[in-house]
């Protein structure tokens, strides 16, 4: 398939691009670890007081975190650098360019920039994961494996759809970098299960950014808490956000094809 | 006679344009309650490019040559009239057309600025899925043509701007389309890159009988390369023909230049016709076409000339007249 050939080759551009600026590597690492740090010290204050917190017992909230850094890296991987790309690329007319390329003009913005250092988040939020399954001792099943991937798969593709809608507003506003600034501050709310949030949170971060979809239902899916409606909930707003991101993608290079100059 | 390349017939582009007065007072309404006005940016224009042709398309800044550009290369839709190029309507973007066109846009790059070329003419060749024996071949051949050599290795943010945008046009070629758009492609560059790059273009159209549709700011591309310009002004075509014809149809006057003997006063030359120039010993007047010979026989006749040439207006100047008459009328 040409698209894998694509992505592979973005990948490949993304690393060279990258190893140009070695310090890169070492200040994602250390941005990494600090992430990391954070995280595990915060659960330890809290596990200081109590022993569970809205249910959820310390190793479970360990695999949350590491579910954050992993979902998270994937988004500063591809997603977040793309869609900063796409918005500059209409910005500058450069994009142009891009879709007068003989493939999808939505895949080649969504994967057009690779920041390859955040492999680092990626393999340490594997790492946390592992390691708090082992403490766990949890016996995950196929079934519980599978809802977990269906739930991170389902989460990545509402993060992304979200963002794709976002960074489409630029078609009409041209500067929309600042709505992403949000997110990426809402994002740190993932850190905790969203269950411990108020009620009017829960639902914002629910779905007007779609934070608890990406984070908290795949944890909840390793942990035996997902219920079966809450799966398909995750996959029917994956499934509906991800066509109502192409439509409206369409409908923006519609209006770029008719009006821009 | 083979079916055209390019068929434009009454291709008009609006744009709508938010309009407000200045302050802020005027601001603020404008977010309640837009007002729009219509610019015709491209008005009915109708033209056709056959086979292997290479066609400059002139204009002054905002005449519509871009717009028209964007319209054939599929980025823009007109708002009404047809045009296909090739076999295709151009805005339906189909892949197919896609592969055999290309637009090279002087003022923008498409090639990864802290990359070498030569990896973001890999990424080129995977989207437009370039067998590899083929694209070998067109690698060398570009990269013999614009004399690429050491340039493709280094980051494209190290080259000089006329080697960057050797670079941007052979990622622009690799897939070996027929149809080239060429917007500016020389602009901002020194002479030297300017001649390479036309000499690039020249040597392409004849090795591969592209066709080829060209704007340019500098006339000497044009005199290079097109035996046939378009020249569009405020939307509509004003010209359509070969170089040498446009200078007849739009410059009824003339040249004469002088070269005196010793320099005189100003009224003894005033009534022979408009002087353009004029300092110590030479002279530039210009004259009506037809006096041509008479006002030459009367200058030898009664200045102390020592060298007189009659020439044709600079292109850039017939061009500039053209423009200006548009005006007027």
């Amino acid at each position: 398939m040409n698209q894998l050939r694509i992505l592979w080759t973005f990948f490949r551009l993304g690393a060279m691009n990258e190893l140009a600026y070695r310090v890169n590597f070492f200040t994602q690492l250390f941005q990494a670890v600090m992430s990391l740090v954070l995280s595990l010290g915060g659960l330890a204050v809290v596990f200081n007081q109590t022993d569970t917190l809205a249910g959820w017992r310390p190793a479970e909230l360990v695999a949350l975190v590491g579910i954050y850094i992993l979902v998270g890296g994937l988004i500063n991987l591809m997603i977040q650098p793309s869609m900063q790309r796409f918005m500059e690329d209409i910005r500058m007319g450069t994009l142009d360019f891009m879709i007068l390329k003989p493939a999808d003009a939505q895949f080649l913005v969504s994967v057009r920039q690779v920041e390859i250092w955040k492999l680092i988040d990626i393999i340490m939020g594997l790492g946390v994961l592992v390691i708090a399954l082992v403490r766990l001792g949890a016996q995950i099943g196929m079934a519980q494996a599978l809802a977990f991937g269906v739930a991170l798969l389902a989460g990545a593709t509402i993060v992304y759809s979200f963002w794709m809608m976002l960074a489409t507003c630029a078609f009409w506003f041209v500067k929309t970098e600042n709505i992403l600034v949000i997110f990426q501050s809402m994002y740190q709310a993932g850190r905790w299960p969203i269950t411990i949030y108020p009620g009017w949170l829960q639902m914002m971060l629910t779905f007007l950014v779609p934070i608890a979809f990406a984070v908290t239902v795949p944890a909840q899916a390793l942990t035996g808490r997902l219920t079966n409606q809450t799966l398909l909930l995750a996959i029917l707003v994956a499934t509906g956000l991800f066509g109502a991101a192409r439509w409206f993608w369409r409908f923006g290079i519609r209006y770029y094809a008719g009006a821009s100059a | 006679m083979a079916d055209p390349v390019i068929l434009l017939d009454n291709l008009s582009k609006t744009y709508l344009v938010p309009e407000r007065d200045a302050g802020v007072m005027a601001a603020a309404r404008s977010l309640v309650q837009r007002r729009h006005r219509a610019i015709k940016a491209v008005d009915q224009v109708s033209f056709r490019v056959e086979p292997g042709e290479v066609v400059g398309f002139l204009g002054p800044n905002g005449a519509g040559k871009t717009t028209t550009l964007k319209m054939l290369s599929g980025l823009l839709h007109p708002t009404s009239g047809t045009g296909r190029v090739l076999a295709y309507e151009p805005w339906q973007r189909q892949r197919d057309f896609l592969k055999v066109i290309t637009l090279v846009m002087g003022q923008r790059n498409q090639l990864n600025w802290d990359i070498p070329a030569s990896d973001s003419f890999e990424l080129n060749r995977v989207i437009y899925r370039v067998p590899p024996a083929q694209y070998q071949q067109t690698l060398e051949e570009l990269v013999e043509l614009l004399e690429l050599g050491p340039l493709i290795n280094k980051p494209v943010r190290n080259l000089s701007l006329g080697e960057r945008m050797k670079c941007e046009i052979a990622a622009a070629l690799l897939h070996r389309p027929q149809v080239l758009f060429l917007d500016e492609p020389t602009i901002g560059l020194d002479v030297t890159a300017q001649r390479r790059i036309r000499e690039f273009i020249r040597e392409y159209n004849r090795r591969h009988n592209a066709t080829i549709l060209l704007t340019s700011h500098y006339m000497a591309d044009v005199e290079a390369l097109c035996k046939r310009i378009v020249v569009i002004h405020h939307g509509r075509i004003l010209f359509d023909g070969p170089l040498a014809e446009l200078v007849k149809r739009f410059s009824p006057h003339k040249t004469i230049a002088v070269e005196l003997e010793h320099p005189i006063e100003s009224n003894q030359y005033a009534d022979f016709g408009e002087v353009v120039t004029q300092d110590d010993g030479r002279l530039m007047l210009r004259v009506p076409k037809a006096d041509t010979a008479k006002v030459a026989g009367r200058l030898l006749a009664q200045l102390p000339v020592s060298d007189l040439t009659i020439e044709d207006p600079p292109i850039e100047e017939v061009i500039e007249q053209v423009f200006a008459q548009e005006v007027e009328s």
